[in-house]
């Protein structure tokens, strides 16, 4: 957890968690600026563009608050031969990288707003819910954090076999999902959108969630076996490069280490 | 004795090289292509490439959307706002300017950088322009090449707004350096951690500058407030310029008082927090 951040002083943590929320915040504007200007975009009302942004933030906002300290960047951790800090505890990794990310406090600052704009967008489109609709909200959430953590897992475990090259590219695969990730991808082309959707899961993250979750489009329940089809095949995908490349770390190990952004 | 193109006499091992580039700025030129050179000690950059041109993909679909059939419905025809979509990616560097100063704040190196015979910002600045170069000629004008392929006319309004942009898009990275100085030293003088302020500043900056959605499309005037901002003249002006929207000579007005008002602050700042780069970390 992030206690330490806490117990420095509230500056630490305000400073964290107010850049956490405009980051955020920013990211998502352009959208809601164009939706609100045009009274929507495309086939989305301006209310339903509002949900598919709560959306995205409120997945944002959850991998920060559970993955932080690097664990959603496992490039840098592989990179800089900070694993071993995982290694060396009496617990299994994958346990260490479940929980060792949980930032509470200075992680969390998308997930009020995330929380509130789709609040505002359901009661704005009069949604009739059901605990049904709730359970599939929750499985595709969990589904779109899967996939970009899949995501992230899969290219960040090229900094097993060359890490000082590889250090920064999750920086990199965050910011190709996170920056598109609020945009409809409505008026791509066919070939486009299922590039999107498979090799740069970008679609995943926000976008095919919220049409499913809102009915647009096709049905929503192959929508749903889709999505979830897609965060399983990307999870495993991830799971194999990974346990790969984390063979290759046992033997060769790593020849460099860098403390930074490492807890102290 | 014949002097070779490269400057060497034919007798070269007896004769001083005659310097082709005057010898201020050899240290700089130097410094650039050491800058080039180390973007090929990773192949991660064409990740960035394959970012850059996907929201350039997803703009231009999103910009189809909302304009075509409305074609009333803004201050910009759609071919405009396409334009300043590839536009503004073609140069997104020049129109963002970013040196190594924060990696230097980050790696505690920035006070190795004094030591080197070459000013602080000029050194800096150096290694931007190093990297432009393999970038512009590795991305950009590859991207302005393909635009008309994508359904996209790349080219300025008219040739006085080529000319005019030109000079617009030097005023927009004094600009942009004068922030990156101004920043960096608030970094010092805020003593918080530098990836914060970074990632602050680009959100903000993006939002504001208009070189992810033109100004003029803000609702609620939203674009006329962030219009007088320095942000604006970082990207907003000279695009504005190319795609023939707004008054040049306000925008380039606009720019020349950012550029008076912002060196001078960003030295004073710079200056009056040097001493705590110690502390800080540098």
């Amino acid at each position: 957890m992030d206690v330490l951040s806490v117990t420095r002083g509230p500056q630490v943590m305000i400073a964290y968690y107010v850049s956490d929320l405009i980051t955020g915040l920013a990211a998502i504007t352009a959208t809601f600026l164009l939706a609100e200007r045009f009274d929507g975009i495309g086939p989305w009302t301006r209310s339903e563009v509002l949900f598919l942004l709560g959306y995205a933030l409120l997945v944002r906002a959850l991998i920060n608050t559970l993955f932080n300290w690097n664990l959603a960047h496992i490039s840098r951790r592989i990179g800089r031969g900070q694993l071993d800090h995982l290694l060396v505890q009496p617990q299994p990794l994958w346990m260490a990288l479940l929980t060792e990310g949980f930032a509470p406090a200075t992680g969390s600052g998308m997930l009020l707003p995330g929380l509130g704009l789709l609040i505002w967008s359901i009661h704005q489109l009069g949604l009739t819910l059901s605990a049904g609709w709730y359970a599939l909200l929750v499985v595709n959430l969990l589904a779109s954090i899967a996939t970009v953590l899949a995501f992230e897992y899969a290219w960040g475990s090229l900094a097993f076999w060359a890490p000082r090259a590889s250090e920064e590219i999750n920086s990199d695969t965050w910011r190709l999902l996170m920056q598109l990730a609020p945009f409809p991808l409505d008026g791509l082309s066919g070939p486009a959108v299922a590039a999107l959707l498979t090799a740069v899961p970008i679609g995943l993250v926000a976008w095919y969630p919220s049409r499913a979750l809102l009915g647009i489009g096709t049905a929503s329940l192959p929508a749903e076996a889709f999505l979830l089809s897609a965060a399983i095949a990307f999870a495993a995908f991830a799971m194999w490069i990974f346990t790969r490349g984390l063979r290759r770390y046992g033997r060769t190990g790593s020849s460099r280490y860098l403390d930074y952004g490492h807890r102290r | 004795m014949q002097r070779f193109r490269t400057g060497h006499s034919s007798c070269a091992w007896s004769q001083r090289p005659v310097a082709v580039v005057p010898r201020a700025f050899a240290g700089y030129v130097k410094t650039a292509a050491m800058s080039a050179g180390e973007i090929g000690d990773s192949p991660l950059f064409l990740l960035e490439y394959a970012l850059r041109l996907l929201r350039v993909l997803v703009l231009i679909a999103l910009w189809r959307i909302i304009l075509e059939g409305r074609p009333g419905s803004g201050p910009m025809p759609l071919a405009s706002v396409l334009t300043y979509t590839v536009v503004a990616e073609v140069f997104a560097e020049q129109l963002a300017v970013r040196t190594t100063l924060s990696e230097a704040f980050w790696h505690g190196t920035l006070v190795m950088r004094f030591l080197r015979p070459m000013g602080l910002v000029r050194q800096l600045a150096a290694e931007m322009l190093g990297r432009w170069g393999v970038h512009l000629g590795l991305f950009s004008l590859p991207l302005f090449l393909v635009a008309p392929l994508l359904g996209v006319d790349p080219r300025p309004a008219s040739p006085l707004a080529a000319v005019l942009f030109v000079l617009s898009l030097c005023l927009a990275i004094l600009v942009g350096l004068a922030m990156e100085v101004l920043f960096g030293a608030a970094v010092v003088a805020l003593e918080q951690p530098v990836w914060i302020i970074e990632y602050l500043r680009t959100a903000i900056a993006t939002l504001m500058s208009g070189s992810l959605l033109p100004l003029a499309y803000y609702p609620w005037g939203l674009g006329d407030v962030f219009g007088w901002l320095p942000f604006a003249a970082m990207a907003w002006a000279p695009l504005a310029i190319f795609t023939g929207t707004g008054s040049a000579a306000m925008l380039l007005l606009s720019q020349t008082l950012w550029v008076i008002v912002l060196w001078p602050l960003a030295d004073w700042l710079w200056r009056s927090n040097r001493e705590k780069l110690v502390g800080y970390g540098g």
